[in-house]
């Protein structure tokens, strides 16, 4: 894969054939990807505000530490970073405790930007955020209006480098391009690929005399070393797991993208593997790394759930030849954690749940609630495509089960939670005020300062689910109250009325 | 033309329409826009507006068209069309409202036209065209406000003379609009008047509807909600009145000598009234005689905060709290007339203190300007210092609280540390708030 000649990823719905409209069992949506996008043409004729490649694309910018943002839109594209401003702040001190908060600025297209571009605005900005903050690196995410009036914003990144301090990085995501807002994930990478990777120098580089001891050394710590591609949806406490799993195999950990600065991109490239932890984020990346510099990748699954955590790990100790080591402390761990969840069963077992959120994500989620002995009734999943396929291994009797694919659309999620009527359900943030008012108990799909992954995320999540279910007051009594906006007709319907075939 | 902004207190003209919309009983906006507009807006002022969430369609909910490239190239009537009809078999409301973001607003859609096909339905359903390249959040609430003036309120209304509406809180900007619409009406009552806020406490559709009862506007700005004052006296030849947002008990005062003297209400009945507020207001704060002597309470202050909050807070902490607010920073887009306007809210003060005002929409300016009111130091040996101060502003005030060691209180968008539920910080209820919110981080480790 080289995409980087071009000034913008190709979209998902022309790359991977993805789909974000479908409404039958697991076995349907998974043979009918198999044949190859029949459902890629799909839309709504009613539809639900679902989010764009533009704000997911901060998922992983807010998260990047010595950078500053400039949303090159109208006043409020990137608002939603509002939302993370402290946090953001937090969770980048936990790398570096001396991290700047998340600091972005806007650059307002007014009437008078339409009609007459918005390019010098943008050189303004760059070179008062280049002069007011140093930053390392500047990155300009270009939202809908710019790219419909078309500022040539690579052009003026171009100009402006000259004389600015920091790396400019243009990241082409504007909303209205495509409908998987995923493809956002491929925007932030290919403006990370062709601005911050490189080769990183290092004094030995420079030596007249070779020091063969040394090169052996770094070559002996890059045999052993791994890049594993967090996501913005993981904690820190994930990371700590994912890290104890590796070292118990003999390998070292980096992490990036999320929380890494201008220099980790450099360093990454001293590794011998990158392992993704979920495909619908990091494919495009790691393909590009492959292909530019021989670094070779694994895209299976996601550890969550401890078949999809075995599987993992064993597709990496594979690699690095380490199998026999990572089937014995596989082993160990199991055995443990059958015994720190027999607490949980008999309170658990036989219970039914709904999950809604990223595909890969509630796929595996649903491993964990399978182990706890509760019944997995209802799928909803941002959108669809090859990469849900091998994280299906892990579940048993879901062929039957029914698949909403879905970016948001809470609509189709509440009929089918009020014929389903689950008794948990997990769902992705930003919606949840709705299951909310169906009175249901609700855990999170994932968490900043929670742990999901590995063998200690079963456990969490275990422990979680309990104390969840024993007391959903809240909820209960949110839903005696305040009524959601749908009227009655809409449940008789069918919860995939509004699906047609084509766009 | 406008400048970019550093680290914007404030959303879009969608973003303002639609929170405007939410502030309304069983409102359902039907957003003709790019899939992720509505999405980033709701992400954006239910944090910042201290999570005051979607209300009753849950922001997630929003009917939303979704235009992509090919409506953009073709034209987005049709979408819209589709997403009315299939809005109206789905959602349960008493009206629709469509709003518009920039992708249609460029391409020219006429998103009135569609929604006047409808106009047989059981149902109103408005287009309100909301070009975010044209405004802000505060633009797209007067956008609303003057649209459905136009096109929802009940033209053969009669107005009666004891009837006021109030406008100029703009739902989410102000974080506490709800709180302060409470209080506000709970004070105009007390003068024997009716009062529509339509997005208050109990109020429906029905008191927007007969709006043209009111024979006055009162708007609680100098800036939010002109306009649609304006437009509505266009329609309905009712006049208005701009009064600053008052918070504590003088400003209250001046507040209801206002409102009594512009409606020709009985002065005793006026002054009893403030009399009996007072004496409650003095009963509480009479408390802190003590711990505020006791312990110098006094600060210097900084105030960072929009066109009704900036005035009004600057004000209380001088002439009630006995503070010395030295620099007031006003982070609206605001044109010349504005600005000597809110300027004007600044002079006067009965304590004789007079803050460095500044008009900057830029987060990073706040610093320089506490450099340009206080002398830095140099390191001398004796140093007046700027200090012990407070700042009362925003969350993105918190560095600036922590270089300069000056506890936050924040009032003004974004507001994410707090949850904000029928808090008041306007009228006699809002100062005792406001002294008991900044006097309680002073006394928090004790």
């Amino acid at each position: 894969m080289n995409y980087l000649d071009t000034k913008t990823p190709p979209v998902r719905e022309a790359r991977l054939g993805a789909g974000i409209a479908f409404g039958g069992t697991c076995c349907e949506l998974r043979s009918c990807e198999k044949r190859g996008g029949c459902l890629n043409l799909a839309s709504r004729s009613f539809s639900q505000t679902q989010g764009c490649q533009f704000t997911l694309s901060l998922a992983i910018l807010n998260t990047l530490r010595n950078a500053v943002i400039i949303m090159h839109g109208p006043i409020g594209c990137g608002a939603c970073a509002t939302g993370v401003v402290g946090t953001s702040k937090i969770y980048k001190q936990i790398r570096d405790p001396k991290a700047e908060g998340l600091i972005w600025l806007n650059t307002n297209l007014d009437e008078a930007d339409v009609i007459g571009g918005g390019e010098d605005k943008l050189k303004e900005a760059i070179r008062y955020a280049d002069r007011e903050f140093r930053p390392e690196t500047i990155l300009i995410p270009v939202s809908c209006v710019p790219a419909l009036i078309g500022d040539d914003v690579d052009a003026v990144v171009a100009e402006v480098s000259a004389e600015a301090a920091a790396t400019l990085i243009p990241v082409h995501c504007a909303g209205f391009k495509t409908k998987v807002m995923a493809t956002a994930y491929d925007d932030v990478y290919h403006g990370i690929l062709r601005g911050l990777v490189k080769k990183p120098e290092r004094p030995s580089d420079k030596k007249i005399v070779p020091d063969d001891l040394n090169d052996l050394k770094q070559r002996y710590l890059e045999r052993k070393t791994v890049n594993i591609l967090n996501v913005s949806s993981m904690s820190r406490p994930d990371e700590d797991e994912l890290e104890r799993l590796l070292n118990a195999i003999g390998l070292n950990v980096r992490f990036l993208p999320c929380y890494s600065d201008a220099d980790d991109f450099k360093f990454a490239l001293e590794s011998s593997l990158n392992v993704s932890i979920c495909g619908t984020h990091d494919d495009y990346f790691v393909e590009h790394l492959q292909t530019l510099y021989g670094i070779p990748f694994i895209i299976d699954t996601i550890p969550i759930g401890r078949r999809n955590t075995a599987k993992w790990l064993l597709r990496i100790a594979e690699h690095f030849d380490l199998t026999r080591e990572a089937e014995k402390f596989i082993a160990a761990e199991d055995k443990l954690l059958d015994e720190a969840l027999e607490q949980f069963r008999p309170s658990l077992e036989g219970k039914t749940a709904f999950l809604a959120g990223g595909e890969v994500r509630i796929i595996a989620t649903a491993e964990i609630l399978q182990d706890l002995g509760i019944e997995v009734i209802g799928f909803k999943g941002h959108h669809y495509d090859r990469f849900a396929e091998p994280v299906f291994g892990a579940l048993v009797n879901v062929d039957d089960v029914v698949f909403d694919v879905a970016t948001q659309q809470p609509f189709e999620q509440v009929n089918l939670v009020r014929r389903l009527k689950p008794d948990l359900f997990v769902g992705h943030t930003g919606g949840n005020n709705i299951s909310a008012k169906q009175g249901i108990p609700l855990l999170p799909l994932f968490g900043p300062s929670y742990n999901y992954m590995g063998y200690s995320g079963v456990f969490e999540v275990a422990r979680r689910i309990r104390r969840i279910m024993s007391n959903y007051q809240f909820n209960k009594k949110l839903a005696e109250h305040r009524p959601l906006p749908y009227k009655a007709s809409w449940y008789e319907k069918d919860p995939f009325t509004y699906i047609k075939k084509e766009g | 033309m406008r400048k970019f902004v550093d680290r914007p207190r404030y959303t879009c003209a969608l973003g303002g329409a639609l929170f405007t919309l939410r502030a309304l009983e069983r409102v359902i906006p039907i957003i003709h826009a790019s899939a992720g507009c509505g999405f980033n807006l709701i992400n954006a002022t239910n944090a910042g507006a201290g999570y005051l969430g979607g209300g009753y369609c849950g922001g997630a909910a929003w009917s939303s068209t979704n235009v992509v490239e090919r409506e953009v190239v073709f034209g987005g009537d049709d979408r819209l069309r589709e997403q009315i009809r299939t809005t109206l078999e789905v959602m349960d409301g008493d009206l629709y409202v469509v709003v518009t973001g920039c992708m249609v607003d460029m391409i020219g859609d006429d998103v009135k036209a569609v929604a006047s096909e409808f106009i047989e339905d059981d149902v109103p359903v408005l287009a309100i065209p909301t070009p975010s390249f044209k405004g802000n959040s505060y633009s797209g609430y007067d956008m609303i406000l003057s649209g459905l003036f136009r096109g929802y309120v009940d033209r053969n209304a009669q107005s009666q003379p004891n009837t006021v509406n109030i406008i100029g809180l703009v739902p989410g900007q102000d974080v506490f609009y709800k709180g302060n619409l409470a209080e506000i009406k709970r004070l105009i009552t007390k003068l024997g008047l009716r009062v529509n806020t339509f997005f208050g406490e109990g109020e429906t559709l029905e008191n927007l509807k007969n709006a043209a009862e009111a024979s006055l506007n009162l708007v609680l700005s100098d800036v939010y909600g002109i306009q649609p004052a304006k437009d509505f006296e266009q329609i309905f030849s009712t006049p208005y009145l701009a009064l600053p947002l008052p918070i504590g008990a003088l400003q209250t005062k001046e507040f209801l000598l206002s409102v009594a003297n512009a409606l020709q209400i009985n002065l005793d009945l006026v002054h009893r009234t403030i009399a009996e507020e007072e004496d409650r207001y003095y009963d509480y704060l009479e408390r802190i005689a003590d711990i505020y002597n006791d312990i110098d309470l006094q600060r210097y202050a900084v105030v960072v905060g929009d066109a009704n909050y900036a005035p009004a807070v600057s004000r209380f902490l001088a002439d009630e709290l006995g503070y010395l607010p030295k620099l007031s920073v006003v982070t609206d887009f605001l044109n010349e007339a504005q600005q000597k306007a809110v300027a004007g809210r600044f002079d006067g003060y009965e304590s004789g203190i007079s803050p460095l005002v500044k008009f900057d929409v830029d987060t990073s300016s706040v610093k320089r300007y506490i450099g340009e009111t206080w002398e830095p130091g140099r390191n001398e040996r004796y140093y007046d210092s700027f200090s012990p101060a407070i700042i009362v502003g925003s969350v993105f005030e918190r560095d600036l609280s922590a270089e300069f060691g000056m506890p936050l209180i924040t009032l003004s968008y974004p507001t994410t540390n707090r949850i904000i539920l029928n808090q008041t910080y306007a009228g006699y209820n809002g100062g005792l708030s406001l002294a008991s919110d900044i006097l309680t981080t002073l006394v928090a480790g004790r």
